[in-house]
């Protein structure tokens, strides 16, 4: 069963065309991960399953039912994690969670029974008198996260749920996001943590210029570039690195140069490593460390869209 | 209607938890009021006291006029008006320009001179006032000698001991100055309620809360009355509290008939917080909430929220122009002169221009994508 389907869905914002006749399907239990670089129009879907925002073209259904003629049969089976904090630093986190659940139309002692198990959910049950402002960024995001799941959507939209904490609490939310899921949550899930996504999602879907460019499992995009390879090569200093020369060696496709690490990706049929490090040397590159790597997803969005995830 | 109560609830805590808010519409006014109504009690003062009044004079008059002024002088003493007679060296004039002495009287056969000091003009016009009626009573007993002498004693047979009476114009109940502060300092709260509601819609929009708060199956129109009533309520009741402070505390009138006082400044406050919606719903940068400062700012100062504005002249058409002038001539009415129609005007004023705005408002809400 789709949870979510959506149908040749177009937003235009002037004669900007934000995205471009997209179609996706989220099954139930899915955690689906949504990947595209900044301006690639992935907020922009989110925006409008959200309701948020308006399409010009397409339908959206949330299970099964189109969301502009049954807005809160949508609304009240979806929960929305933004990526931006939304919560209120004059509530407690108590009060945080209460409010944005009882405009789920829970009430009374129930209202109080699910607040308070969201936020033992997200570990912030004996924090509940305390207000935002004397959080760290880690408890203050689960917080937002709270306040999406009180209501116990069939559908969570997580956006960027991670951005900027630490280690320990990013643990702690992917470890939640996949208790939500066991508890039968479908979960679309975004980051610019390409880890994160290979780590918990179980579909994912690339937009580029407003367009899906692939979808499936991670092993299916992995496929996709099976005829492809990657050397990873440490450099103490990338300033004589021209990757147009680069670019010119036998059987190289793409040439990422990032700080001091130069990422090149090769034609898997043709052995071309001696001629690259025979380029660096010829330019007194001092080589730190080199490693031929196996394609991952992150290989595969280069490879797709050009850019890394974080441009 | 319940979604409505429920975000009610929630921005009355959220503002009640406002410590700048409750300092701004609470103490504030209250300390506002005490200072403007305690040192500026002069201006609202209508009594003055002037004290004793000192009188040099040099009498020449013949024996017959001399008992008169004599006698003059006797009930001007019983009105703390001293007369002492300038030696043969003693130059009046001078002690006059001195400050030595507040008047100098030269009476002769050709009538009184009287020298006054000019930086003194409250004291000067007593004796001036003072010696007109005398000079008025001697001239005619003088014409009463001319033609019949035997009548001239009973012109001055009953020397007048009130030479000056004066009757105020004005009708007795007058606003003292914490009656006239409590009131315009009150009415500026209220409108000053505008800028707090400026924030009720872009507030969201800068929490990032409003996304959330449209994701919700929730009608925009109900988030919007329930902040709308939120902040009525939360406005309203400060406006309570100074009144029943100024009334306990600092003994303000506020009339007999506080009840309709009430609806009126109730009125006031949906005006501002309307004020404050429509800008929080059009402005997406902190200019608009400055500009709406400046027009709270000019109009409390036309409205004599600062100091009483009378008699202004061609300013007259801006003092009118000012919300706060409707209101507070409107409360001072209904207060001192027991007009209850005045409130009338202003309340229908008010609440139309509210009605105006929340329409223009509730319509671009609905047509607009998110908050």
């Amino acid at each position: 069963m789709n949870v979510l389907e959506i149908r040749n869905l177009t937003k235009k914002f002037g004669d900007f065309i934000a995205v471009d006749r997209i179609s996706l399907q989220v099954k139930k239990g899915e955690i689906f991960g949504f990947l595209g670089a900044n301006g690639a129009g992935k907020s922009t879907t989110i925006n409008m399953i959200a309701g948020l925002l308006r399409s010009n073209d397409g339908t959206i259904e949330i299970l099964g039912k189109n969301i502009m003629k049954n807005k809160r049969f949508a609304k009240m089976n979806l929960g929305i994690v933004p990526q931006d904090l939304a919560i209120y630093e004059d509530l407690t986190a108590f009060e945080n969670v209460r409010f944005f659940a009882g405009l789920y139309g829970l009430r009374g002692s129930e209202l109080d029974a699910k607040t308070r198990e969201a936020l033992a959910f997200v570990g912030l049950g004996d924090h509940h008198k305390s207000t935002p402002d004397k959080f760290s960024g880690g408890m203050k995001r689960r917080l937002n996260i709270a306040c999406a799941i009180a209501h116990q959507p069939k559908l969570i939209i997580m956006d960027e749920p991670t951005v900027g904490i630490d280690p320990q609490s990013r643990n702690y939310i992917l470890n939640s996001v996949r208790k939500l899921n066991e508890m039968g949550c479908t979960i679309i899930y975004t980051s610019h943590y390409m880890e994160e996504v290979e780590e918990i999602c179980t579909k994912i879907a690339i937009i580029d210029h407003g367009k899906i460019i692939a979808e499936g499992s991670k092993e299916q995009l992995k496929s996709i570039i099976t005829d492809k390879k990657e050397v990873r090569i440490e450099v103490k200093t990338t300033e004589p690195v021209d990757p147009a020369e680069i670019r010119k060696i036998k059987g190289v496709e793409t040439v990422s140069v990032q700080e001091n690490i130069i990422r090149i990706q090769s034609d898997a049929s043709i052995n071309n490593l001696n001629l690259i490090l025979e380029f660096l040397i010829s330019r007194h590159i001092e080589i730190k460390a080199l490693q031929e790597k196996e394609p991952n997803l992150e290989t595969v969005f280069l490879t797709l869209t050009g850019r890394n995830l974080r441009d | 209607m319940s979604s409505i109560l429920h975000i009610l609830k929630k921005e009355v805590i959220t503002v009640f938890r406002n410590k700048r808010t409750l300092i701004f519409m609470l103490a504030f006014p209250l300390v506002l009021m005490l200072v403007l109504g305690s040192a500026l009690s002069n201006a609202f003062d209508k009594t003055v006291s002037v004290g004793e009044i000192h009188v040099l004079y040099k009498n020449d008059l013949n024996k017959d006029a001399a008992p008169y002024f004599h006698t003059f002088q006797q009930y001007a003493e019983k009105s703390d008006i001293h007369f002492e007679k300038a030696g043969k060296n003693t130059d009046g004039l001078k002690e006059v320009k001195l400050g030595n002495a507040d008047g100098y009287a030269v009476l002769n056969g050709h009538g009184i001179r009287l020298y006054t000091n000019g930086r003194n003009s409250i004291k000067g016009s007593i004796l001036e006032g003072v010696f007109s009626a005398f000079t008025d009573q001697y001239n005619l007993a003088a014409e009463v000698m001319k033609t019949a002498p035997e009548k001239a004693g009973a012109a001055f047979g009953k020397v007048k001991n009130n030479y000056i009476q004066t009757e105020s114009l004005l009708p007795k109940k007058q606003p003292g100055s914490m009656d006239y502060y409590a009131i315009v300092i009150t009415t500026m709260i209220c409108l000053y309620a505008s800028l707090g509601s400026s924030t009720l819609i872009a507030g969201e929009r800068i929490r990032k809360t409003a996304d959330r708060l449209i994701a919700a199956p929730v009608r925009k129109s109900s988030i919007f009355i329930g902040k709308l009533f939120a902040d009525v309520f939360v406005y309203a009741l400060c406006i309570a509290l100074l009144i029943v402070v100024s009334k306990v505390v600092y003994k303000a009138n506020w009339g007999d008939h506080l009840p309709l006082v009430c609806l009126l400044l109730l009125t006031e406050i949906i005006f501002s917080v309307s004020i404050g919606i429509g800008v929080s719903m059009f402005s997406k940068s902190a200019g608009a909430r400055a500009i709406l400062n400046i027009f709270i700012q000019l109009a409390s100062f036309f409205g004599g929220a600062y100091f009483k504005i009378e008699h202004a002249g061609k300013l007259q058409a801006l003092l009118n122009l000012s919300p706060l002038t409707w209101i507070n001539q409107a409360i001072m009415k209904i207060i001192y002169n027991n007009d209850l129609s005045a409130a009338i005007p202003v309340a229908a004023a008010n609440l139309c221009i509210a009605l105006l705005i929340l329409l223009i408002s509730v319509t671009a809400l609905q047509k607009r994508e998110g908050l």
